[in-house]
């Protein structure tokens, strides 16, 4: 009994802090702009009017693009369950969940990208063939940092790989899966969340045509995905798991906000890169996480 | 004794139809079907109970007696056999029908049977000469059945290609049994770990093998193969024909000591097939070709397993190496399975439009609805996406990777870029296939033949479904399939058998239908929320472009252009352009090609020297008899010289 409401009440911090982090990031930019900025709770307000809208559907599009985004949102939500939260650990474990969670936001890719491609607009293609492109090389950068994480545990399980912290290569790590965060969840400098009807975007150019509810369950799943990444990285650079349960969880959330300010001094200062950059930053990426493993590798012998 | 009893009757069930197949397509679909459902039980009893079965004739052929042998290893590829002999040969019932191909639907029925006997005889016998007769007359078979269309030019020659490339694997697989047969006095094959000086033949195992699988660059045959041969051939092509190169490789690894490096070897062999299949499958704009070049993609996948399991034995090491060759042996059947699918989807799409051109096709799912779920099922199960079989065998390899890795020893150097190259190929395979069902599948359609078509009709969508089915099966329920993995590495290696089954297959499976039902539960919601309220249909917004039209899509090329402008340097891709120019433009044209690398500029190039040194030595021959004469004292002269330079 209680671990079904313990899982019910995992399910709710996920569902519902999610569309906080959009909301902080905008502000932060708001307040480096000198602005007043949208409220923080404005991603919310937006899930809740878009639920209530009716739909336009391209002429072209199948019943996949409506699933598509469905499957994709189920599909994050499932890696978020798998990801242990500090000291409330995860609600499922197994050797080898990691390369599971890993697969489902794959899988999760795969959808959006589909649904994509339902509306045979150009853009999209556009868009979808970027995500798909430049995956490939953050995939490259993801498990690199699993294979730190790995070694450095001596395990296969993502309670037990994130509860030490990094170690000596923790730097080399944050800023490899920060870099990796900011091109998953299409922020600057790989992509623009305020624009949408530039020729330079990545993710958001993807669901140019999606309206109402599915296109909540899109915003809605970005958020949860922005959300997993930031607690992944935490508890991948700090020793999350060693810590008393307050402190941890007071650690969790302070870094989760840190990443999340982060972010959104990365958006003020920065401009979005060149596409010929894209590639470059996200091999330096893997980079970083491949420095990382290697200090973990011979690090951890010595 | 009852497997002996089943085998026979499921032999006997092959060669009715082999008789039936001149009779009628009615009489030959039952016994072929008769024979595979036999097969499959016996394959299965085998793998469920681990008790393998032996027989010795004690009558000779070619001066050897009959060794027949089902164990673990080959029970796993019989039962793969099994499925797609029957899935394909129900499927061709409608694609190569009587009534469109009057001359050679007789033909494809014949050679099917026959090509079905020989891959069952290739995996029993246990006898080198044996095992080679049976070994090129399923060659031979697979030729005629690739060459069924033969009026079409590019089919003639795919079939020549073919039948070219594996006779060098046969030469250097006759070296290889007559070699092991001289030493060990016996063309008997079995385990004979014990003899340490027949380590090296297993480079010639590898290479005669490894042109059948279709390692790169051993794969030239095999694109242009798989595309030209009708469907249902490509299907059994890349689902059995090739795995019987895996299985050799399986085989003789597991009954002969293998050399230090052969491990390492097989891995790195597998790591480049993986990636740069995926990397020249991106390349095509042929669906077929595409699907060709994946295949190569997944026999990496199994080879990083099966090498990983070498590195294992050699180190001593039973628990990863167990995990890493359940894995391959498990993605043997995922893939034979959904890869088949995959060719008759490509088949009922060529059936219904007539071309197999990317660039000619879109908007498919709306005429045919079941082709499309059905290929995007296979789209998701290849891309190796949770909660499909693909998924599971790379998990099982990913797992005795990190396993090596958190061992002591040499092992965690080749594991790291295994893993990180294996993560790639499966962010590359989902990018392909992504952009396989975004342009075959959806959009718009791109001539009129797309516009024209057709749903298959129920004997070609029944194979798929079947295959469908077994793909979700595995992917939910992989404990189930356990027993038979343990079954098969134990048959390779008798001292793995007390590996126990990995704890964590049972919560995956869980997992997987926990993710199964939410996933189709929120699709529904999210369906029944959008249709409640208003819901318009409209022109696709495009950021408000007015009209658009289909040929302004997306293309399979520029889809994939990022991607195969990284791999330039092994694609080298052929551009011929014609950019608008002046005030006034004229036709501007764009076209690229994805040669085959290794075909044309490595393999064609060798041949054309060889044909031109011939072409010199040719001359030497002319016919004028005194000229030979002179050759004869020339050649009377240097022998007497040599005679006295000897004796000297």
């Amino acid at each position: 009994m209680t671990s079904i409401l313990e899982f019910i009440a995992r399910l709710a911090v996920w569902l519902l802090l999610a569309p906080l982090l959009p909301g902080i990031i905008n502000k932060v930019k708001a307040w480096v702009a000198g602005r007043r900025g949208p409220p923080v709770l404005q991603l919310y307000y937006d899930l809740a009017r878009l639920w209530r809208k009716g739909v336009v559907l391209s002429t072209l599009a199948s019943p996949g693009f409506i699933a598509g985004p469905a499957v994709a949102w189920v599909a994050v939500l499932a890696a978020a369950m798998l990801l242990p939260l500090g000291p409330l650990g995860a609600s499922l474990s197994f050797r080898g969940d990691v390369i599971l969670l890993i697969y489902l936001l794959a899988l999760a890719r795969f959808c959006t990208a589909w649904a994509a491609l339902e509306t045979g607009s150009a853009f999209e293609g556009m868009g979808a063939a970027r995500e798909v492109s430049y995956a490939v090389l953050a995939e490259a950068a993801v498990i690199t940092a699993v294979l730190t994480l790995s070694m450095q545990s001596g395990s296969l399980v993502l309670s037990a790989m994130l509860a030490p912290s990094a170690g000596t290569g923790a730097v080399l790590l944050a800023v490899g899966l920060f870099i990796v965060l900011l091109a998953e969840n299409c922020r600057v400098p790989f992509d623009d969340p305020n624009t949408h009807l530039e020729l330079t975007m990545i993710h958001e150019v993807m669901v140019l045509d999606h309206s109402g509810p599915p296109f909540a369950a899109v915003l809605h799943g970005a958020a949860m995905k922005l959300l997993l990444f930031s607690i992944l990285l935490v508890q991948a650079v700090l020793p999350v798991g060693k810590l008393p349960a307050a402190a941890a969880a007071g650690a969790l959330v302070a870094g989760v906000l840190g990443v999340t300010v982060g972010i959104g001094f990365v958006e003020s200062l920065l401009a979005r890169a060149a596409f010929r950059r894209v590639p470059l930053l996200l091999t330096t990426a893997f980079l970083l996480c491949l420095f990382a493993l290697l200090v973990a590798w011979k690090g951890g012998a010595a | 004794m009852t497997t002996g009893a089943v085998l026979a009757a499921g032999a006997c069930a092959i060669i009715l139809s082999l008789i039936g197949a001149f009779r009628g397509p009615r009489c030959w679909l039952l016994a072929l079907l008769a024979s595979s459902l036999t097969a499959l039980a016996a394959a299965g009893w085998v793998l469920a109970t681990g008790n393998a079965w032996e027989w010795r004739s004690a009558f000779l052929i070619g001066g050897e007696s009959v060794h027949l042998r089902l164990d673990g290893v080959s029970a796993l590829f019989l039962a793969l056999l099994a499925v797609v002999g029957g899935a394909g040969a129900a499927y061709s019932r409608e694609y190569w029908a009587e009534r469109a191909h009057p001359v050679s639907a007789q033909a494809s029925r014949g050679w099917w049977s026959g090509l079905v006997l020989c891959f069952g005889l290739v995996l029993l016998c246990s006898n080198g000469l044996h095992f080679l007769i049976a070994w090129e007359l399923f060659t031979v078979c697979a030729y005629f059945l690739i060459i069924l269309d033969g009026q079409r030019r590019d089919v003639r020659a795919a079939g020549w290609l073919y039948l070219a490339a594996s006779h060098a694997g046969t030469l250097a697989l006759f070296a290889f049994f007559s070699l092991l047969a001289a030493r060990t006095g016996s063309w008997d094959l079995g385990p004979m770990r014990e003899h340490a000086e027949l380590a090296p033949f297993f480079w010639l195992a590898l290479f005669g093998f490894g042109v059948k699988a279709g390692i790169f660059p051993l794969h030239i045959w095999l694109p242009s193969a798989h595309a030209n041969a009708p469907s249902h051939v490509s299907a059994i092509l890349s689902g059995v024909a090739i795995k019987m190169g895996i299985y050799g490789i399986v085989r003789f690894s597991g009954w002969l000591p293998t050399p230090p490096s052969a491990g390492w070897v097989v891995v790195a062999l597998g790591v480049v097939s993986a990636v740069l299949g995926v990397a020249f499958a991106l390349g095509q704009h042929d669906l077929k070709r595409l699907l060709a070049y994946h295949s190569v993609e997944n026999i990496g996948i199994i080879l990083i397993g099966v090498g990983f399991a070498i590195v294992a034995t050699a180190h001593g090491q039973a628990a990863w190496g167990a995990l890493a060759l359940a894995g391959g042996l498990l993605h043997v059947w995922n893939h034979g399975l959904f890869k088949a699918l995959l060719f008759l989807g490509a088949g009922s799409v060529l059936h219904a439009t007539g071309t197999r051109e990317m660039s000619r096709l879109g908007g498919l799912w709306r005429a045919m609805p079941w082709t499309a779920s059905l290929f995007a099922l296979g789209a998701v199960a290849i891309s190796g996406l949770p909660p499909l079989n693909g998924f599971v065998s790379e998990w099982l390899v990913y797992l005795g990777m990190f396993d090596a890795l958190n061992q002591p020893g040499a092992a965690v150097v080749g594991a790291i870029p295994a893993i990180v190259l294996l993560a790639m190929t499966g962010a590359l395979a989902l990018a392909c296939f992504v952009k396989v069902c975004g342009v075959v599948f959806l959009g718009a359609p791109r001539s009129p033949a797309a516009e024209r078509a057709h749903e298959c009709g129920p004997w070609m969508r029944g194979p798929m479904l079947m295959l469908a089915a077994g793909c979700v099966a595995i992917g939910l329920a992989p404990f189930v399939f356990w027993p038979a993995l343990h079954t098969a590495v134990g048959a390779w290696r008798g001292t793995w058998t007390d590996v126990p089954a990995p704890e964590s297959l049972t919560m995956l499976g869980l997992v997987h239908m926990a993710l199964a039902v939410a996933a189709v539960i929120g699709a529904a919601w999210l369906w029944r929320r959008a249709h409640r309220g208003s819901l318009a249909r409209a022109l696709t917004w495009d950021c408000g472009y007015a009209a658009p039209s289909a040929r302004m899509q997306y293309t399979a090329g520029s889809f994939a252009g990022i991607i195969t402008e990284w791999f330039a340097w092994i694609l080298q891709p052929e551009r011929h352009e014609h950019r608008p120019e002046a005030t006034f433009p004229r036709r501007a044209d764009f076209e690229e090609h994805t040669p085959e690398t290794v075909l044309e500029r490595v393999i064609e190039p060798c041949a054309r020297l060889v044909m031109w040194v011939s072409g010199v030595a040719r001359r030497l021959q002319h016919g004028r008899t005194h000229a030979y004469i002179l050759y004869l004292i020339f050649g009377l002269v240097a022998v007497a010289a040599m005679t006295m330079a000897w004796s000297e």
